[in-house]
């Protein structure tokens, strides 16, 4: 792994498209800024393996049932107003 | 042209139902195109592997939970479902939905920065 030092403010260059900036730096975190053509993917590693393990996941399992007590129950539709007032509790 | 799985046993369909996925599935890169399948129960749709007939995954459109969804020009949000014995436990992953432009058959996985929308959002609450 390519390894360098840099400061706040300071940037590295990937390519010709792709710029990383050393926004700011605190005690245990690092705030980077990335530049890059809007059809790079670029996110925090840690989701994309969630998203990977929850794709893998769906895939188990898959079944035309329906279950049985499904009329018991609604969809779980989040209106705004709700939404708004779960964001004040 | 004609697959065949499990689930559906055969299933035949003409190639502009073909949907590419340029970028495939996150974990399932190499598969890249796909059917959307809207039979088999009137609840769920069915996103099926054309390359590898038993890779299935169940979908829920996003936008008949979420007024305030984020849209994506003329695409359309499906969030895949964790299908489960027990309804109250199948979560659906709004995080990270599948975007479906069926008019050009084009469709790719997106990861929302917005911790507003969770990968495992319940699906279905009491009544």
């Amino acid at each position: 792994m390519l390894v360098l030092t840099r400061k706040p403010q300071e940037e590295i260059k990937i390519g010709k498209d792709i710029v990383v900036k050393v926004i700011s730096i605190s005690e245990n975190s690092v705030k980077i800024g990335i530049e890059a053509p809007k059809e790079m993917v670029i996110m925090r590693a840690e989701l994309y393996q969630k998203v990977k393990e929850n794709n893998v996941e769906a895939t188990k399992n898959v079944s035309l049932n329906l279950p049985e007590n499904l009329k018991d129950l609604k969809v779980n539709k989040l209106n705004k107003r709700k939404n708004e007032r779960k964001e004040k509790d | 042209m004609k697959i065949k799985n499990q689930l559906f046993g055969e299933i035949e369909f003409s190639e502009e139902k073909i949907i590419k996925f340029p970028e495939g599935i996150i974990g399932f890169e190499e598969f890249k195109k796909f059917l959307l399948v809207n039979s088999g129960n009137p609840l769920f749709l069915w996103l099926v592997s054309i390359d590898e007939p038993e890779l299935i995954f169940p979908l829920f459109g996003i936008k008949a939970l979420f007024d305030d969804y984020p849209t994506f020009e003329d695409f359309e949000p499906f969030g895949i479902v964790k299908l489960d014995p027990d309804p109250i436990k199948m979560t659906i992953n709004v995080k990270a939905p599948i975007l479906i432009n069926q008019d050009r058959n084009e469709g790719f996985q997106k990861i929302l920065d917005d911790d507003r929308y969770p990968i495992d959002y319940k699906l279905f609450i009491e009544k």
